[in-house]
């Protein structure tokens, strides 16, 4: 299937996890999502996988603590400036259920563009909106990239003795990492102006006619999108 | 030290100037926020088929002096700029970068950092479609400048899957696509072996004859570019001292800047017995991805006082036994031992700039002792760096921040990942010496594809043939 058809139906997908109201929709969401990420290669995948996991599970800490919805109280916490009350509902811990789920459904998806996706094909093949399609897309080659990246850092550390250990020892390592990528970009935009990126007379690939196939992605985009509106 | 130009050979009855591709008139520039200029005065013109190696020290203004052909200088750099700077008649100063695609092509250092897409095949064919080229002409380019450089099986691989040398092939068939009538190359070797590097020197001779090509060319290794360029310039704190035809430029550089053509002399006999083991490595096995394996059956064994140099071609295993030495990796089979401490350095400088300042970055090692610290930096010519961040350091300065963070630990096991990686021939013979000097203190493990440096500072040249057993050579 081409990019733009597989883009289509992943944005439908990420629609339907913003809007659903029922959490038993989302959740078969986020199961046929995660069920397609695990068929790519696990060492790409675990990245993203605890990435979501790290991501879910502060969220669901956060969300009862800062709402204040219900009137099922499980615990009375502490009132702090700003914050207010931190008391924990019923309502808080199923709201905060939902939002979780909503979040790991999105970066779900988001793994899928960056892991299945044929992201070549589609910034080449794009007409609308080049420039984001290639940025997203470079961006998400970043992750992998960040990752060699800390590895590389830890050796240099661990060849002089330095042992990596705990957040501490890892969070030393962010500002060099975001240093590092910026370096990287200043590097890769001189080097794509050179190969002539920003001319008004660029070709694109042609196109050829949808599959049934793509026609049908396509359709069922559509209709995952209406239904989740209405139905779901 | 006075500037030495030769003369171009005057034009023929006959012969037009269509002959000329590039000319830079009374060229300075300097970076936005520098005071010194990074190119001074630069005056040269360039011809079609010719190959022009650019010599100089680190920091000399080479990579500037190509990115300024390249329209790069200024536009996307900034700075002052002053002169002016043609190629094939369009001034670079009123023409963008991405216009001059279709005439200029560059090669940038590191082949990484420069890849954009994931697949081979689009990576070269993204800039003949910048070009606004038919999709028949794109894959038309695509083909040929994969088969120019002997590339074309990767045609169908992935970008992230490509070794380093191979890697380097993918972006000069990605510039060679352009179909350049000047073609950039910035230390296009530095990541390839002896035999990969003369072949890709050669491949680069070739094109230039046949395509009528003019070729600029910077180098740190120039052995073997000296014996396919028609050209040399050399640079010294962006001044061109030297314009010369081959032949004249090696007598100028024989009496002028002797280290850029005489081989380093051969490592002294050791003085006396190399001591204790220091590590021992037997039946070593090692495999990134089951099944194929990288290393099998490996035994090496390193003493106190020695100087070993692990050689061969890219992708047998080396760095992989260097981490497996000092224990950076864990052996899958046999037996890797070390008794003391070791010290790694690796072949990417941009590793050694996780703290602030340079002092920092030292003392991270050795449990924030600044005062030690500090006089490493001096031993290693950093004297007055200590404040600076590391990443304002140049990349020349960035390699011996590296050296100082690692020997400061002093390790009884040193390895040292491709260190004359960038580094001009003058600061090499400065790092081998200091190699020997320290030497009697630790056993030290070197991996390099610069077989003249290894030879100069080594004991011994381990070969690591392809299927990972050493050999004495």
């Amino acid at each position: 299937m081409r990019s733009s058809a597989a883009l289509a139906l992943l944005g439908a997908c990420v629609v339907a996890a913003l809007v659903v109201a029922h959490p038993l929709s989302l959740a078969l969401l986020a199961v046929v999502l995660l069920v397609l990420l695990l068929q790519t290669s696990w060492r790409r995948a675990r990245l993203f996988l605890f990435g979501i996991a790290v991501s879910s599970f502060g969220l669901f800490l956060i969300w009862p603590l800062t709402a204040h919805v219900g009137s099922h109280p499980l615990w009375n916490g502490p009132i702090l400036p700003v914050l207010g009350s931190l008391d924990v509902t019923r309502e808080e811990l199923a709201a905060g259920a939902m939002q979780t789920l909503r979040l790991a459904t999105v970066a779900l998806a988001f793994a899928l563009w960056a892991l299945r996706l044929d992201q070549d094909r589609l910034v080449r093949e794009t007409r609308l909106a080049r420039r984001s399609v290639l940025t997203v897309a470079l961006a998400t080659r970043l992750i992998p990239t960040l990752e060699r990246d800390a590895a590389g850092f830890v050796e240099a550390l661990r060849g002089r003795g330095v042992a990596v250990e705990g957040l501490r020892g890892r969070s030393r390592l962010l500002a060099p990492l975001v240093a590092s990528s910026l370096e990287r970009a200043l590097t890769l935009a001189e080097s794509m102006e050179a190969r002539g990126y920003g001319r008004p007379d660029r070709a694109r690939v042609t196109r050829a006619r949808f599959s049934w196939r793509e026609r049908t992605a396509l359709a069922f985009s559509l209709l995952l999108v209406v239904s989740s509106l209405i139905w779901l | 030290m006075a500037v030495t130009v030769y003369p171009r050979p005057a034009l023929a009855p006959g012969e037009s100037t269509s002959a000329r591709i590039g000319c830079i008139e009374r060229l300075s520039f300097s970076y936005p926020g520098s005071e010194t200029e990074a190119l001074v005065d630069i005056s040269l013109e360039l011809e079609r088929g010719e190959v022009a190696l650019v010599l100089g020290r680190s920091g000399s203004g080479k990579s500037t002096l190509l990115r300024s052909l390249a329209g790069l200088v200024p536009h996307f750099h900034g700075g002052r700029f002053s002169g002016s700077v043609t190629v094939a008649g369009l001034d670079t100063r009123r023409t963008a970068p991405a216009a001059l695609a279709g005439t200029v092509a560059t090669l940038f250092q590191d082949p990484e950092d420069q890849i954009v897409f994931d697949r081979v095949a689009s990576e070269v064919s993204f800039g003949p479609e910048n070009l606004g080229l038919q999709p028949g002409e794109v894959a038309r380019r695509v083909a040929s400048s994969l088969a120019a450089v002997g590339a074309e099986h990767l045609l169908g691989r992935s970008t992230r899957d490509l070794s380093g040398g191979e890697l380097q092939r993918v972006c000069l068939a990605s510039a060679l696509a352009l179909e350049p009538q000047l073609l950039l190359l910035d230390e296009p070797t530095s990541q390839l072996d002896p035999d990969g590097a003369a072949a890709f020197l050669e491949l680069v001779g070739a094109l230039a004859r046949e395509r009528g090509m003019a070729v600029v060319l910077s180098e740190q290794r120039p052995a073997l570019p000296l014996e396919i360029c028609d050209r040399v310039l050399f640079l010294e704190r962006g001044r061109l001292l030297l314009d010369a035809p081959r032949a004249q430029a090696i007598e100028w550089l024989e009496e002028n800047a002797p280290a850029f053509v005489e081989p380093p002399e051969a490592a002294p006999a050791q003085a006396r017995a190399p001591g204790v083991t220091i590590c021992e490595l037997e039946g070593i096995g090692y495999a990134y991805r089951p099944g194929t394996p990288v290393l099998e059956n490996v035994s090496l064994e390193l003493r106190r006082g020695e100087i070993a140099a692990l050689a061969g071609p890219n992708g047998c295993g080396k760095t992989t036994l260097a981490k497996l030495a000092c224990g950076l990796l864990e052996a899958q089979e046999g037996r890797a031992l070390c008794h003391g401490r070791s010290g790694y350095l690796s072949q990417d400088p941009g590793r050694y700039v996780v703290c602030e300042r340079a002092e920092d970055e030292v003392a991270l090692g050795i449990a924030g002792d600044l005062p030690r610290a500090r006089s490493w930096l001096t031993e290693l010519g950093l004297a007055g760096s200590e404040r600076r961040h590391p990443r304002d350091l140049s990349s020349g300065e960035r390699e011996r921040l590296g050296l100082a963070a690692v020997l400061a630990t002093e390790p009884d096991l040193l390895v040292l990942d491709e260190p004359t990686r960038g580094v001009d021939p003058e600061r090499k013979r400065e790092l081998g010496e200091m190699l020997r000097a320290g030497a009697p203190a630790r056993a030290t493990l070197l991996v390099t594809h610069d077989l003249a440096f290894a030879r100069s500072v080594a004991d011994r040249v381990v070969s690591l043939a392809g299927q990972g057993v050493p050999a004495d050579a």
